[in-house]
């Protein structure tokens, strides 16, 4: 009989990441309305350490996999072990992140364990002793609810909205030999490439910032770089911009430069002529900040805000830092 | 070289989309359908790798009757042959099934290496690629920005939070593709022309052996809440409007 | 008739005077020089012949005769430049006249003296006579004229990109020209010398001449004249004999090819017909153009004429029309040059015999240069300013369809607005169905919903989804509902006109489009449409009658104009201010259409118009036709900017527009130029809605 809600944490360098936090207060929050523990399952070299800090929102055990071959992350290696430790304790549920590697385990896993998976999930509630998952689709036109036939049920979490909430749980760390034969690993990481700048490029980034013929030069860009840090964003430019000189022509967004679909762009001192929504149009959210209200890029912002873009930026920046902790 | 290319007809992104009253799905009236976009690298690829090392370009497609249209695009880019796989009852087919699908279509004919898109944007959900490495037994590498085929080895860079991985894989592997990895060619007139004369195998559920029992159910869609026809933020100064996007874009938009 | 039978009052001379006994030679020299010529033109044939698609040009023979008077002999577009046109016409019109001296010469010694009467005699003499110096004079006033031009001033018209074109062709066809003239001139003189009849005044030119040989004696006369005459005619002969190998070829291929000009409405272009068939599309290789289009090449004169007002050139691309049809001129000679003497070897049965290395280029990219090729934006001001009637721009249509069409190799940019044209029918890919959001306010009828209107109004991509493409739409909604005109839109069920798909070398997608269309259109049972856009207005027009599209289409300035002058709104409110009104190429020189924007603007009180250097005709391209609107521009100055710079030299405040392209360009320009402050673009539909001061009762 299957039971538990688990989660499979995610750690880096041997830090667990944020969503692992978020990941522990949810499966909490589920598994209290099951009555059920949550445990969790980390894979890692170096990981035993900083594993009890899981406890502290919520988490009952954690099954701690400490070997090189966990690092880093591989398909083969990480999905091959999570799958043994579920044929051997059968839980009911399993929750991971969205991140890269999340995305990656989960849908081997759904293949692995041939169950239901429900990825980038905005919600998860229990409905009748299952878990019901809320995930946006067609790009978040529409949303759907979903429900895994098959246990364990698996849903990856989309990161930064689930809330991270202390609550005490047992915190029993688990040291678990996994016997993985390092010959059956068909995929190696050669190497790890740090991005310097850590940008994105503009074509995949998920938040973009970008500046326009507002920013009146060059040196304006220095605040966007900085609100673009503390997003993780990318900087991008208008093509009035770029022709100006003040950035390069492969930041251009725009019908004749990049058509870019972020989850946010924010436009700043940008009109929003025709061709650059072209390029940016189907964004999911857009902020316009601009000092003329007549821009007819408010006409398709979903955020305005009508007021000089160098007045706004360094406090957006501000609140932004607060935000993401 | 033997290359796979599966490819999914979606709606295009700017597409109005309406979920029905009863909840059960999207209204799908004129609608235009296209070739998902992330697919469209991996057929690119696919070509890339046939015009480097010689060998076939094989696209397999699950749908219903209006998928050949996009079979053939591939075929016109210069794709060989096609794989139609079209049932009713595959009709709602989840990511499961849809893998197993593929994988039993795929298993009929050798391959070195297969694309998928990461994602549809459809249903955004990204699984199929995975599900059908692990169906066939070979290893994959997701979201891939950049791709090196040398003999038996696959390399390529894969971007994660602040890094790119380099990661190499023996091949037959599984590659799922991401924006980036290339620029996908516009299918030129003569290829138009060719490809209707491009052989496409039409297979159904029975005679791929292909089990038919979900493993995620959907239970309905909801169309979200109508989104407000976009605000201009009010505020005693800049600092306050600042502070109430920042909540908003956390809270209500939920994007940072 | 003998020199001493003339007598005042009885005034002429003898033909031939001194030089009688050459004249069997004359003949023997006038067969050798009509033989070269003769078989120089042979040789020409064959080249023409060599190469080409079939194609009929030889039909409606009175309409083609009409233009050859028109453009061949009255040379109306050479006029328009001032200098050359002068330059030109005097020699033209010399020759023209001096031919005619000589054929009635040769005419009544040979046939009408004998038959016993002459008709060069007394006042007919004496006018006859006067006019010959005057247009020999002419003649030699152009020569020096074009001498000094060519060689002194230097123009741009005679050269690419400061540096001149000059070839030892053009001062050899000038002197020998110069060397005709004088030395018939002096022959004149010498004769008048040694008969001085005192009527010999009228010919005032020898006359003059003639005082230098006064003191020589007779003998001396006579011999310097026998001497003077044969170089005279030798030169002559010379001058005839090269004709086929030298620039004077256009004496012949020019009015030839004003005879085969297109009898098509402007900027007319062939459709593709077969898609399911033929191997290639477009223009790839030379054979892929019809011999008309090759022959075109032949007659160009290298006068520079199109270069002169070209946006791309003037801007710094390295696009000169001049250049594309020289550079295919000179590999059609090669080419077709190997290509006759393999048919000959072939006749002669040594087939492989000649080397036809290097003959097989891929025009656009390796004859034509591709920057070259897309750097057009379609504007027409060569073609309209040829005159000798070239059409250079199906051949750059034709070299992009092969690009696009048959290589499917053009720029990433033009690739993305394809396929936002497939998915979404607007090139810039927003979601088809909102097309029709900006006339919900508006009580605009869909034809969906009531078909019985008297006009369609076919909105277009801009009017339909660019905000400021909107507001014209709107302007003009209002305007012809205030007038009562009965009209209605497809709204969703509109589609882009296809125009810059088509310019773009998309032939098999503009198809696709216009025929989705024409079915819409057709099937609501359209007869007239009203159009905001000139590139839609051309395209409904005159292309989409290839495919079943049969309507009256109007441009709103041809609808706003017909209502004012109908008294049906009338414009009351001031708007004061200096505009000047841009002519949109495809509404201006595609079309025709330069008055009735102008009378509108004048019609609006206290309006002040001003036109800018370049207009009507001769109007400077906004940048955005040929496709270019969707491209990149990474050569050499923004030819918006530039316009832009056009206006701010006329001192406007407002630039008057039809067209929605232009009116986004010449916006920008204006940013560019950092004028917001102090210049706007308009569209004349909002100008003349802003007039009609009916606003407040909004």
């Amino acid at each position: 009989m299957a039971k538990d809600v688990w989660i499979i944490a995610e750690q880096r360098d041997g830090v667990l990441r944020k969503i692992s936090f978020e990941l522990a207060s949810t499966a909490r929050k589920l598994a209290d309305e099951l009555g059920e523990e949550v445990c969790a399952v980390l894979l890692g070299n170096g990981v035993t350490a900083g594993a009890k800090d899981l406890a502290k929102y919520g988490v009952d055990k954690i099954f701690v996999a400490d070997d090189a071959i966990f690092a880093p992350y591989t398909t083969d290696a990480h999905s091959e072990a999570v799958a043994k430790l579920v044929k051997e304790k059968e839980p009911a549920i399993i929750l991971l992140g969205a991140s890269s590697q999340g995305k990656d385990l989960s849908s081997r896993l759904a293949g692995k364990l041939a169950t239901g998976l429900a990825t980038d999930c905005t919600d998860v509630k229990i409905a009748a002793g299952k878990m019901v998952a809320v995930r946006p689709v067609y790009a978040g036109k529409c949303f759907v609810e979903v429900q895994s036939a098959t246990n364990p049920q698996l849903a990856s979490l989309r990161p930064n909205v689930f809330p991270v909430v202390e609550k005490a749980g047992a915190g029993e760390v688990i040291a678990t030999e996994i016997a993985i034969d390092p010959a059956q690993l068909k995929t190696k990481v050669l190497e790890v490439q740090k991005d310097a700048s850590g940008r994105v490029d503009l074509t995949e980034a998920l938040v973009i910032v970008s500046g326009g013929r507002g920013m009146g030069g060059p040196g304006g860009y220095a605040a966007l770089e900085e609100l673009a840090g503390i997003l993780n964003a990318t900087v991008g430019a208008s093509r009035a911009a770029v022709d100006s000189g003040w950035r390069p022509q492969t930041d251009q967004v725009g019908q004749t430069g990049k058509v870019v679909s972020p989850n946010l762009y924010i436009a700043c001192g940008i009109s929003g002529a025709i061709q650059h929504l072209a390029g940016m149009s189907s964004s999911k959210y857009i902020v316009a900040i601009n000092k003329d209200s007549e821009a007819p890029i408010f006409s398709k912002a979903d955020y305005g805000i009508v007021e000089d873009l160098f007045k706004v930026i360094p406090e957006l920046t501000k609140e932004c830092k607060i935000l993401m902790g | 070289m033997n290359i796979i290319a599966c490819i999914k007809q979606v709606p295009d992104t700017e597409a109005q989309i309406r979920v029905k009253a009863d909840g059960s799905g999207i209204e799908e009236t004129g609608i235009k359908w296209v070739m998902n976009a992330y697919d469209e690298y991996g057929v690119e690829e696919a070509l890339r790798l046939k015009e480097k090392n010689g060998g076939e370009v094989t696209v397999v497609s699950l749908g219903p009757a209006r998928v050949m249209e996009t079979l053939r695009t591939a075929l016109a880019m210069g794709a060989d042959k096609g794989i139609h796989i079209s049932d009713p009852a595959l009709e709602d087919a989840d990511a499961y099934v849809t893998a197993s699908a593929l994988a039993a279509a795929i298993k009929q004919t050798p391959y070195d290496i297969i694309f998928c898109g990461q994602r549809a944007i459809d249903d955004d959900a990204g699984q199929v690629g995975s599900i059908l490495a692990e169906l066939l037994g070979i290893p994959q590498i997701t979201v891939v920005t950049k791709l090196d085929v040398d003999g038996t080895v696959a390399k390529a860079i894969r971007p994660i939070e602040g890094a790119q991985l380099l990661i190499q894989a023996s091949l037959p592997c599984l590659v799922t593709t991401q924006k980036g990895l290339n620029e996908p060619r516009y299918a030129s007139l003569p290829g138009i022309m060719k490809a209707k004369k491009k052989p496409v195998d039409v297979k159904d559920a029975a005679s791929l052996g292909v089990a038919l029992d979900k493993k995620l159910r959907v239970l309905r869609f909801v169309s979200p809440p109508a989104r407000a026809a976009g605000k201009i933020i009010s505020g005693d100064d800049p600092a306050a409007k600042a502070a109430s996007l920042a909540k908003l874009l956390r809270e209500e938009a939920k994007v940072i | 008739m003998e020199q001493a039978k003339f007598y005042v009052g009885h005034e002429g001379r003898q033909i031939f005077w001194n030089v009688e006994s050459f004249e069997a030679l004359l003949f023997i020299f006038a067969a050798v020089a009509i033989l070269i010529f003769g078989y120089g033109i042979y040789q020409r044939w064959q080249l023409w012949k060599a190469i080409g698609k079939p194609e009929v040009r030889n039909d409606k023979i009175l309409q083609r005769l009409n233009l050859l008077l028109k453009y061949g002999f009255f040379q109306v577009k050479t006029w328009r430049q001032a200098y050359p046109g002068i330059m030109h016409g005097l020699i033209f019109f010399g020759f023209f006249i001096l031919i005619f001296g000589t054929f009635f010469d040769s005419l009544e010694f040979h046939v009408t003296e004998p038959l016993g009467f002459i008709f060069l005699i007394g006042k007919f003499y004496l006018y006859f006579s006067l006019a010959m110096e005057i247009f020999g004079l002419a003649i030699l006033v152009g020569i020096v004229m074009a001498l000094y031009r060519r060689y002194i001033t230097k123009p741009d018209f005679l050269g690419y990109k400061g540096e001149n074109d000059n070839q030892p062709d053009d001062a050899i066809v000038l002197l020998l020209i110069g060397g005709i003239i004088i030395t018939g001139f002096m022959l004149e003189a010498l004769r008048i010398t040694a008969t001085m009849p005192p009527w010999e005044v009228w010919s005032f030119g020898g006359w003059w001449l003639a005082k230098a040989f006064a003191g020589m004696s007779e003998e001396n006369v006579k011999m310097l004249h026998k001497i003077a005459w044969w170089t005279h005619s030798l030169l002559t002969f010379g001058f005839i004999g090269y004709i086929p190998y030298s620039r004077l070829l256009h004496i012949i291929t020019s009015p030839a090819n004003i005879f085969l000009a297109s009898l098509q409405p402007k900027g007319y272009l062939e459709p593709i017909r077969d898609f399911e068939t033929a191997e290639s599309f477009g223009v790839g290789k030379l054979e892929d153009f019809t011999w008309k289009q090759i022959f075109d090449s032949d007659a160009c004169t290298r006068c520079g004429r199109c270069q002169e007002g070209c946006p791309a050139y003037l801007s710094g691309k390295p696009l000169s029309p001049k250049k594309v049809i020289q550079d295919l001129k000179n590999y059609w000679l090669a080419k077709a040059k190997t290509v006759v003497a393999a048919q000959k070897a072939a006749a002669a049965g040594k087939e492989g015999a000649i080397d036809q290395a290097g003959l097989d280029k891929v025009l656009p990219g390796e004859v034509v240069d591709l920057h070259e090729l897309w750097a057009c934006t379609n504007c027409m001001y060569c073609m309209e300013h040829c005159p000798v009637l070239i059409e250079h721009i199906p051949k750059i249509i034709g070299m992009r369809q092969y690009k696009v069409l048959t290589e499917a190799d053009f720029a990433p940019e033009l690739q993305l607005t394809y396929r936002n044209m497939e998915n979404n029918s607007n090139p810039w890919g927003m979601g088809a169905h909102t097309r029709a959001d900006w006339a919900k306010e508006l009580d605009v009828k869909i034809l969906a919903d009531d078909p019985n209107v008297e006009y369609l109004f076919y909105v277009g991509c801009s009017g339909s989804f660019d905000e400021r493409g909107k507001k014209v739409a709107v302007s003009l909604s209002r305007i012809l509902q205030a007038a009562g005109v009965s009209f209605g839109i497809l709204g969703t069920e509109e589609g882009c006109c296809g125009d810059s798909a088509m310019r773009g070398g998309n032939e098999y997608l503009y198809q696709a489009m216009a025929q989705a269309n024409i079915e819409t259109m057709n099937g609501y049972g359209v007869k007239k449409i009203i159009t905001m856009c000139p590139h839609g207005y051309n395209a409904l027009k005159k292309d989409y009658p290839h495919f079943g599209g049969n309507f009256e289409v109007y441009h709103h300035t041809e609808i706003i104009a017909d209502l004012l002058a109908k008294g049906k709104i009338t414009l009351k409110k001031q708007l004061t201010g200096r505009f000047t009104y841009h002519d949109s190429c495809f509404l201006g020189r595609y079309n025709d259409i330069f008055t009735q924007p102008r009378t509108i603007l004048q019609a609006v009180p206290g309006l002040e118009l001003v036109e800018m250097e370049r207009n009507r005709t001769k109007a400077f391209c906004c940048g955005a036709g040929g496709g270019r609107m969707w491209m990149e521009e990474d050569q050499g100055e923004r030819i918006n900017d530039m316009r832009t710079d056009q206006a701010i030299a006329a001192q406007a405040d407002t630039v008057a527009v039809a067209c929605p392209f232009c009116l986004t360009m010449l916006s920008d320009g204006i940013k560019d130029r950092q004028k917001e402050e102090s210049m706007a673009a308009l569209d004349i539909a909002e100008i003349v809605w802003s007039a009609m001061g009916m606003e407040e009762k909004e």
